[in-house]
């Protein structure tokens, strides 16, 4: 059981459940383990699948951050510390990132030299896609994103101390060139790390539709911790109804983002039936893909969209949390979706690692989280916006 | 219950109020029904002259058009989209900026929206009438143009449902009745302000029927309000499908630097940003000749030029994706296109299209440039150029060389293509300048609204602190 | 309804403000009269409350007509494209539905739209051109700053009982209107 200080905004006690997770995530990357050298290609897909998802949620949040300011909302200042502290995930993430490097051979075909040496469109590909300039881009992207992320979590506590302009400011200032570094940094990650997975296939679409997935991820994740906390009496007096009603509202707004680019890259290559690109929807329709691609468009968007288009789903916390939770599913569902038809190409075939791997990562995440949690306090204290945030009513 | 959450404090700067000038009900009524009641300026008679004068040419052109046939315009054989179907897609965008103020930043609680949605959502019905034109005539034989739309006919044919274009027709006629609709539920109870007020009989009866008896009763406020809501709810998801449909007429195909995933939002955010940039323009003239500096503040011009700074670089994102991906694919029909482009005969199109899109808006950093009048008019036009040649390179470059260089020959515009552009110009104008003289150009219920003392709490809160 | 006698009469009061109007309102419905409104020059924020009213069923008719329109849409390009007029384009399924949903999503959109504007107009009861408030000159100031509370009176004596409480909450220049 957490405990939690009113006054201070800060948890005195910080419970079990992080050392659980923690335990939960150590064994879960331990079984993992043992799949390394049982199946690599099989482990290394299930855990850049489970990587992904964590580091979309990771990243999201460093999105609605650096959105947060720019447009200097105001409803969101009481939650803006839990999204900072989502956000500080990002080093971990580059921790998670690094036995990738071990699996690049079983993850990507281009990195095969007899491979490429039979293949024309690999060859004028080979000045972007080789291993070299893979990691120093990687490299790169993480330096951003760390860089990012500590320079306004450092300004975040410091405003703590002292609410002037000039951080509010500053940290505006911050958002302003982190969003674009953010843009090139997360679209050339999806194509490095998710699209090459198919060495041929392209699409420029494809780095604003895996952002939009992690739009889903990071409102679902936010509603979910938030409920928790609320339960265990935490930011009880500091957010309302109107806050879930908020989220829930963006929830709403990203699932149908999400599904407008889905679609428009559906849409396009399906109408121009240009073989090169069709192959990649062709290989999701084989099988039991099928099923899954069918279930992304029911579960991702068709039952959200009825259902959160609705007022009271919105404003229940119970419902929007196991809403959130269905949500957390299909990012798991749309990233397995993206990932493994390159591996199974007759019909998906559940591995244990999938579990192991997600839970593992997932694990250490909580922990590494929650840890976080306890060590600052909850809301930004000082925020001139704060009394605004939690008595605001959505309407 | 909440008030403060709800002030009428901009976001950005908390001290600077939306609406200057210390206004009371009163005198928003006084100031803008004042403008639709006044005594008409010279100024108004010599521009609705112009303006006319130009819709003449317009509609002399396309007379002329109908007369002679597309052979009077400069389409050749491998481009045989050119001005139409740039001036169409042009258009079309600088109407989503009205739909955006109206809808979205109204959805995101954006207060200080009130004092320009009204001259913005009428600018968008203006563009979309001029856009519609344009496909109209393009056909040629403008007598046919009822095969587009589904009605049983004598020759029991009937449209091809899997056509963009006809995804157009659909998409573009919805959204214009969508934005009337839209337009006129605001307008109802201004309408009464202006019926209240007249002084003469006919006056009276026009402005009463169209405000069709409202009573501002509290009890039609809550389905009003609840009207204004879904409409601003629909119209956001419209927004976007519009010009997402408007640029698959490129994007389905199989043409070069047409078909790429990434045009349907890259569409939509080009369409916002030239839209700003229109309201801009006009914005400016509006508040210089009617003296709205009250209404339509720096301040407002500052949030404008935010918008147009992000969806500026969303659009030069757009331009690098696309870029990237011509090389990346390893297709060399599609790198081909890309490289001609940026250094082929259109370079000059090219090269204006990244300056006035891409670099100039990088000016907007500046708050000093935000804060400046006078260059924010120039940016604004600049954009607008820009964002004409954003449409110029992608219709006439793809097409223009495509897969066999047999076919490549260039694209000149001839005078008619150029009269007619420059004619919906005076359509446009001198459908504005009949809507600032007869309509109020603001809307006054929803101005009220924003000020302090439009908030229920207001008197206890001012008399708990004195 | 037809003798003037019965006639329903109007009590038409001012208020100085939005908040005097919003507390009046407040009062009006904790002392169990229903039948009155608050007129205001601009939506006042929880007047909805304030009045007792319930939310409003706009939204479940424009829902409605938005699923009429987007299965219309469906049937209409269904009937055109595989009955009425088959014709194979591209070498795609007379019934492509991926093609199909632009214009589905656009009638559907059409549908709503209508239905907000036409079903807040009928929930309005507007047009209604005459109405006995607008025999009052001073009721023409509620589309520029003037708050009213006007309230339905069956017969006099209900009429004298309503003018007197809408005086004892700070109403003024109180008007009894009659069609």
């Amino acid at each position: 059981m957490m405990r939690y200080d009113e006054g201070t905004y800060r948890i005195t006690e910080p419970g079990s459940f992080g050392t659980r997770s923690l335990i939960v995530g150590i064994a879960g990357l331990a079984v993992s383990a043992i799949g390394y050298f049982l199946n690599p290609a099989q482990f290394f897909h299930s855990y850049l699948n489970a990587f992904i998802f964590w580091f979309n949620i990771a990243m999201g949040s460093l999105f609605f951050v650096m959105l947060h300011h720019l447009v200097a909302a105001r409803w969101s200042v009481t939650l803006r510390r839990l999204a900072e502290n989502v956000m500080m995930q990002t080093p971990l993430m580059l921790l998670f990132f690094l036995p990738l490097l071990l699996g690049l051979h079983d993850l990507f075909h281009w990195t095969h030299h007899e491979a490429v040496e039979a293949d024309l469109i690999l060859q004028k590909k080979a000045p972007y896609l080789n291993i070299t300039f893979f990691v120093v881009r990687a490299a790169v992207f993480f330096g951003v994103w760390n860089a990012v992320s500590v320079l306004l979590f450092k300004a975040s506590l410091k405003q703590d101390l002292n609410p002037e302009e000039a951080i509010t400011k500053r940290m505006r200032v911050i958002s302003a060139f982190g969003i674009i570094a953010y843009a090139f940094t997360f679209s050339f990650a999806s194509f490095d790390w998710l699209m090459s997975l198919d060495a041929h296939w392209y699409s420029t679409i494809f780095g604003v539709y895996i952002f939009s997935g992690s739009l889903v991820a990071i409102i679902s994740f936010l509603v979910i911790v938030l409920f928790f906390m609320r339960r265990q009496g935490i930011l009880r007096n500091m957010t309302t109804t109107e806050h879930f009603h908020d989220l829930g509202k963006l929830l709403f707004a990203f699932t149908v983002f999400w599904a407008y680019i889905a679609f428009s890259q559906y849409f396009l290559i399906w109408y121009a039936n240009i073989p090169e690109e069709t192959i990649w929807f062709r290989n999701r329709w084989v099988g039991s893909w099928k099923g899954v691609s069918l279930l992304l468009v029911m579960g991702h968007f068709v039952l959200p969209f009825f259902i959160l288009i609705t007022r009271s789903a919105k404003r229940k916390a119970v419902f929007l949390t196991v809403m959130a939770f269905w949500m957390l599913f299909m990012r798991w569902v749309d990233l397995y979706w993206v990932i493994m038809p390159g591996l199974q190409e007759q019909g998906f075939n559940l591995s244990w690692f999938d579990l192991t791997a997600f839970i593992g990562i997932g694990g250490i995440f909580v922990w590494s989280l929650l840890k976080r949690i306890a060590a600052h306090p909850l809301i930004p204290v000082k925020d001139p916006q704060l009394k605004a945030s939690v008595e605001f009513i959505s309407e | 219950m909440n008030t403060t959450a709800k002030d009428t404090k901009s976001l950005d700067n908390p001290g600077t109020p939306l609406i200057t000038g210390n206004q009371s009900f009163h005198s928003v009524t006084e100031k803008i029904s004042g403008i639709v009641e006044a005594k008409v300026s010279p100024y108004w008679y010599l521009a609705i002259t112009i303006s006319s004068l130009l819709a003449l040419v317009f509609f002399g052109s396309i007379g002329y058009l109908v007369w002679e046939g597309i052979g009077i315009w400069g389409v050749n054989v491998p481009v045989g989209w050119g001005f139409a179907i740039i001036n169409f897609v042009f258009w079309v965008g600088i109407g989503h900026a009205g739909t955006l103020i109206s809808a979205i930043l109204f959805l995101m609680r954006q207060r200080w929206r009130t004092s320009i949605n009204r001259f913005a959502e009428a600018m968008t019905l203006f563009a979309i009438t001029c856009a519609l034109i344009f496909p109209g005539i393009h056909v040629g034989r403008i007598w046919a143009a009822y095969w587009m739309f589904p009605v049983p006919n004598q020759m029991g044919m009937w449209p091809n449902f899997r056509s963009p274009l006809l995804w157009d027709v659909f998409a573009v006629s919805t959204y214009f009745t969508a934005s009337l609709l839209f337009w006129y539920t605001g307008l109802i109870p201004d309408f009464a302000t202006l019926r209240d007020r007249a002084k003469t009989k006919w006056k009276r009866l026009i402005m009463g029927i169209l405000a069709l008896g409202w009573r501002g009763g509290n009890r039609q406020w809550k389905h009003y309000e609840l009207a204004y809501l879904i409409l601003a709810g629909i119209s956001t998801p419209l927004v976007l499908s519009v010009h997402s449909v408007v640029s698959t007429d490129f994007a389905v195909s199989l043409v070069p630097g047409w078909h790429t995933t990434i045009f349907p939002p890259y569409f939509v955010a080009g369409a916002i940003f030239s839209g700003f940039a229109m309201v801009m323009t006009l914005g400016i003239l509006a508040r210089k000749i009617f003296g709205l500096e009250d209404f339509i503040t720096v301040n407002h011009l500052d949030k404008m030029s935010k918008i147009m700074l992000v969806t500026g670089m969303m659009v030069g994102y757009a331009y690098m994706m696309e870029f990237f991906i011509a090389w990346y694919s390893g297709n060399e029909y599609e790198l081909f296109t890309f490289l001609n482009r940026a250094f082929g005969p259109y370079a000059w199109a090219y090269w204006t299209m990244i300056t006035c899109n891409v670099l100039v808006p990088q000016l907007f950093w500046f708050k000093k440039v935000r804060n400046s009048i006078g260059a924010l008019f120039v940016i604004s036009i600049l954009i607008n150029i820009g964002m004409w040649f954003e449409r110029f390179v992608i219709v006439v470059t793809s097409l223009s060389r495509d897969f066999l260089p047999a076919n490549w020959d260039y694209y000149s515009p001839t005078f008619w293509d150029i009269a007619t552009f420059v004619g919906s110009f005076g359509l446009f104008l001198t459908l504005f300048l009949l809507f600032v003289r007869f309509v109020p150009i603001i809307s006054m219920a929803e101005v009220k609204g924003v000020l302090p003392q439009a908030d229920p709490h207001h008197t206890a809160k001012e008399q708990a602190k004195g | 309804m037809a003798d003037s006698n019965t006639k329903e009469l109007y009590i038409l009061a001012e208020f100085e403000s939005a908040a005097a109007l919003y507390h009046a309102a407040e009062k009006m419905r904790d002392a169990g009269c229903r039948h009155f409104d608050c007129h205001s020059p601009f939506p006042i924020h929880g007047m909805d409350a304030a009045m007792g009213l319930e939310r409003s069923p706009l939204g479940w008719i424009a829902g409605l007509c938005a699923t009429f329109g987007a299965l219309g849409g469906v049937a209409l390009q269904w009937y055109a494209s595989t009955i009425a007029y088959p014709l194979v384009i591209s070498g795609k399924p007379f019934f492509s539905f991926q093609a199909y949903l632009p214009v589905t999503f656009a009638l559907g959109v059409l549908m709503a739209a209508g239905a907000s504007l036409f079903g807040m107009l009928g929930l309005n009861r507007l047009p209604q051109f005459h109405h006995p408030l607008f025999n009052s000159e001073r009721f023409k100031r509620v589309t520029d700053d003037g708050f009213f509370i006007s309230a339905i009176a069956v017969n006099n004596a209900e009429g004298d009982k309503l003018q007197k409480f809408l005086e004892s909450i700070g109403g003024s220049n109180i008007e009894v209107l009659k069609d």
